[in-house]
């Protein structure tokens, strides 16, 4: 019993958790209530089907993207381009998809996902060779890049929106049995992305080989670890990540342009952090990602239901990123001096 | 006159309870050594003087009032310095400048150049030390940034100057030199703190030792009176299990690493030699003759050697760890905390780094397999640490070296590159790897057997090949006797 209580308070999420169920309560409590449109019932402004699933759907974007991004950050490395990458394979398969008018909607949503994955693949690629070969920072690398690949979405829609075919819509806009006003699947597709990244990380050897090559690049090599490999699969994934959530959002919103996920990044990047990654390399996990992304987006929602003044969220967001980081980093410390006092 | 003493200290560091209940008075004006295995928490105690660490229990009397270091600056301040086992400098730096780091002289709100350089000539000369302030520190080999460091202490003020480890990265000739200074700063009223576990050092120059063992005192004893053999059984608690007796000479088996003409340009010259199974082929030399290198060019880290090698008979190709590993090549590195382990990893996941695709199904790790391969090897290698899912950040030197072996002796490597695998290692444990490492050769494995403690090679080796400035000088038998040997590493006829 001693055992689960004590694995469960040392769970590395457990202050995240904490926070994100804290600014849940506040929120529910505080938001007052409305008359919902479909049911016809009184309703919790926060606590409702369609908010919830909402919030997930804005989670959900941040969220993939963060999976790959934070197994970038623990091998040590930083990819500034997944917002680029999104824009790209968004834009690109749009404009592939402009020419299948009238293909079968499962041929069209099959060509959607590849071609998008495929872009995403190709850039992160790009990425992972770099780092590897040019021996320069990822942070420089993939700062170039970040400018690259939008500018390659600019040239090649010349500024233009691009709509998609209705097919990849009503793939993403599936209600999958629930209500007609109810959109689950980019939060289906997030839990997908999140457990998948989150068993790879933990259960796989190469999930394995990305913590040592992140914690000490030396002795990976000394270890007989295929140093280059491993750091372009993290890159790769990253692009891969980006460009699912790419192909999700366009088929969601119905269209793209190259201005979309401008400044992603950086909610990405702090998403990982905010769950657990060390910049320094070494930790970090999937599931963290996706609650970090969660918790950013639950507090731009706060500021909403709670009627606050939206000019102040980029100040709050900022700080609130700061002080998790903090308490997350103060929990985990706690938590491993409780481990040894057990033990003793 | 005790000038420094500490009062039922106590720490507790995650895993371990590092120092517990520890009293010691240093007199003023002696040297006075710290001795211990390697976890004892002699290191610990340094650096709680230092003002590195706070302790959790009891207190710091220096002349006779009660100190409170919130860090090593109060410390400085109030006349206690540190050399630290690891050099913590601004390597990028140079002398003059990391010396004044603290106190930088400013003419109005610039930055006195001159001045600076002045302060930084007369603290080095003060110790003898023939250093040019402008050199860039990074630049200095470790002996001359150590001398930097004494000379920023002494020049400071420091009445208690604490030595942690300082000849672990020395060469013999450098760490007399050492003494010898140690000796002149205890002449002027300097009193020395001496952290170490190497007996020669501690009788050659210490007044009093203090033996730590798991954290306690045993106890404070003078050095004047006191045989090495009971100073061995205060630090281990036991007999020793093992003595330098003359390596009995085991079956050999076929050949299984032949190197020729093996050469890596402006690291070493031309070598040649072949290694059998059952075999520990011994690599004399001083620091710089070109060992390490050896082992790295054999084990695929150098792209710029030259040369063949044959493993068991056949030509091979080593383009790097990956591949040295394919053909049963294993390397414990001399530098642990760098090449040996990830200190973010558990013992557990270090120990199976090399191994992953053998406890692995198409890719998932199976943990059941995992586990038992690393507690087998962890067992026997007798790690002190809670379990195999111990952080071994935590880890003392002499353990971590410990699962640096295991990770190896896991990865069933055939020939073993052994580097340096004692150094910093306490009396204990170092027994417990020499029997390993006999043990292995009788398994029918060969060892590469490189080392600066001359009585370990040369017990352990069953043949050794001296190296002096990258030249192979010399191949001798078992047992060679440790002057010719020396004489062969020094070039002394």
């Amino acid at each position: 019993m001693r055992s689960r209580f004590s694995s469960i308070f040392g769970m590395q999420q457990f202050g995240l958790i904490i926070i994100i169920v804290a600014l849940g309560i506040v929120m529910s409590v505080f938001a007052g209530s409305h008359v919902d449109r479909v049911s016809g019932h009184m309703v919790n402004n926060f606590l409702n089907p369609s908010t919830l699933i909402q919030i997930a759907t804005d989670t959900s974007f941040f969220a993939i993207m963060a999976v790959g991004m934070t197994m970038v950050i623990i091998s040590a490395g930083i990819d500034l381009s997944v917002g680029s990458i999104y824009a790209m394979s968004a834009v690109l398969m749009s404009l592939v998809l402009q020419k299948m008018t009238g293909a079968p909607a499962v041929e069209q949503v099959l060509v959607g996902i590849l071609l998008s994955c495929g872009i995403g693949l190709f850039s992160g690629l790009l990425n992972g060779i770099m780092v590897c070969r040019l021996g320069v920072h990822p942070f420089i690398i993939t700062l170039g890049t970040m400018w690259v690949f939008r500018g390659v979405a600019f040239v090649t829609t010349k500024a233009m929106s691009i709509l998609v075919p209705e097919s990849l819509t009503h793939f993403a806009k599936a209600n999958l049995g629930l209500r007609r006003d109810l959109f689950p699947v980019p939060m289906v597709i997030m839990l997908i992305v999140t457990v998948v990244g989150a068993l790879f990380l933990r259960y796989t050897t190469w999930g394995r080989r990305i913590f040592a090559v992140g914690g000490n690049i030396e002795a990976a090599k000394y270890s007989g670890l295929n140093i280059n490999r491993i750091l372009t699969s993290v890159y790769l994934i990253a692009g891969l990540c980006a460009s699912i959530a790419a192909f999700v959002g366009t088929s969601f919103y119905g269209s793209s342009s190259s201005g979309d996920a401008q400044g992603y990044e950086l909610y990405v990047i702090a998403s990982a952090v905010v769950g657990g990654a060390s910049l320094n390399g070494g930790k970090g996990s999937a599931t963290g990602a996706m609650l970090g992304a969660l918790l950013i987006v639950m507090i731009r929602q706060a500021i909403r239901t709670l009627n606050l003044d939206q000019n102040y969220e980029w100040i709050i967001i900022g700080f609130a990123i700061v002080i998790s980081v903090v308490l997350d980093r103060w929990n985990s410390t706690r938590a491993q001096r409780r481990l040894v006092h057990g033990r003793q | 006159m005790s000038i420094l003493s500490v009062r039922h200290i106590g720490k507790r560091f995650p895993g371990v309870q590092a120092l517990n209940d520890v009293s010691i008075d240093i007199e003023a004006g002696t040297c006075h050594a710290l001795m211990g295995e390697n976890g004892a928490g002699k290191s610990t105690l340094g650096k709680i003087l230092a003002g590195l660490y706070q302790p959790d229990e009891g207190e710091i009397v220096l002349d006779g009032k009660t100190v409170h270091f919130h860090g090593p600056l109060d410390a400085v301040s109030a006349g206690v310095s540190m050399v630290h086992q690891e050099l913590l400098f601004a390597e990028n730096l140079t002398v003059a400048e990391n010396l004044c780091l603290g106190d930088l002289p400013r003419k109005g709100m610039w930055l006195d150049r001159n001045e600076m350089i002045r302060r930084a000539q007369q603290w080095l000369t003060s110790i003898g030390a023939a250093i040019d302030p402008m050199q860039v520190l990074g630049e200095l080999p470790i002996s001359k940034q150590q001398l930097v460091q004494i000379a920023g202490g002494i020049g400071r003020g420091a009445r208690v100057l604490i030595f942690d480890e300082p000849t672990s990265s020395l060469s013999q000739a450098e760490a007399l030199k050492l003494l010898d200074l140690i000796r002149e700063l205890k002449a002027k009223g300097v009193t020395c703190i001496y952290v170490s576990h190497r007996l020669e050092e501690i009788f050659a120059i210490c007044d009093r030792i203090s033996v730590l063992r798991d954290g306690k005192l045993v106890s404070t004893v003078e050095t004047k009176g006191l045989s090495r053999d009971e100073l061995v059984r205060m630090m281990i608690g036991r007999e020793l299990a093992e003595s330098l007796e003359a390596h009995s000479a085991t079956q050999l088996g076929e050949e299984l690493l032949r190197v020729e003409n093996l050469t890596s340009p402006g690291k070493f010259q031309p070598v040649s030699f072949s290694l059998r199974a059952g075999e520990i082929l011994g690599l004399a030399g001083l620091v710089g003759a070109g060992r390490t290198e050896i082992t790295e060019a054999i084990f695929g880290l150098d792209l710029e050697s030259t040369g063949e090698i044959y493993l068991k008979g056949l030509k091979t190709v080593v383009k790097g760890p990956i591949q040295a590993m394919g053909f049963g090549l294993g390397l414990v590195p001399e530098d642990r905390k760098h090449h040996g382990l990830v200190l973010s990893m558990t013992a557990k996941e270090n120990v199976s780094l090399p191994i992953l695709n053998r406890v692995a199904k198409l890719g998932w790790v199976e943990p059941q397999k995992e586990r038992s391969i690393a507690q087998k090897f962890f067992d026997k290698m007798r790690v002190k640490a809670p379990t195999i899912d111990s952080g071994t950040a935590g880890l003392s030197g002499g353990n971590q070296q410990k699962l640096v072996i295991a990770k190896w002796l896991a990865a069933e490597s055939d020939v073993l590159l052994v580097d340096e695998p004692t150094r910093g290692v306490d009396v204990g444990a170092k027994a417990e790897i020499h029997n390993l490492i006999r043990g292995l050769a009788a398994e029918g494995k060969a060892v590469l057997l490189v080392s600066s403690d001359l009585p370990e090679l040369l017990s352990l080796a069953t043949r050794v090949i001296v190296m002096r400035e990258g030249n192979m000088v010399g191949e001798l038998p078992a047992n060679p006797g440790e002057e010719s040997v020396m004489r062969l590493m020094a070039g002394v006829r």
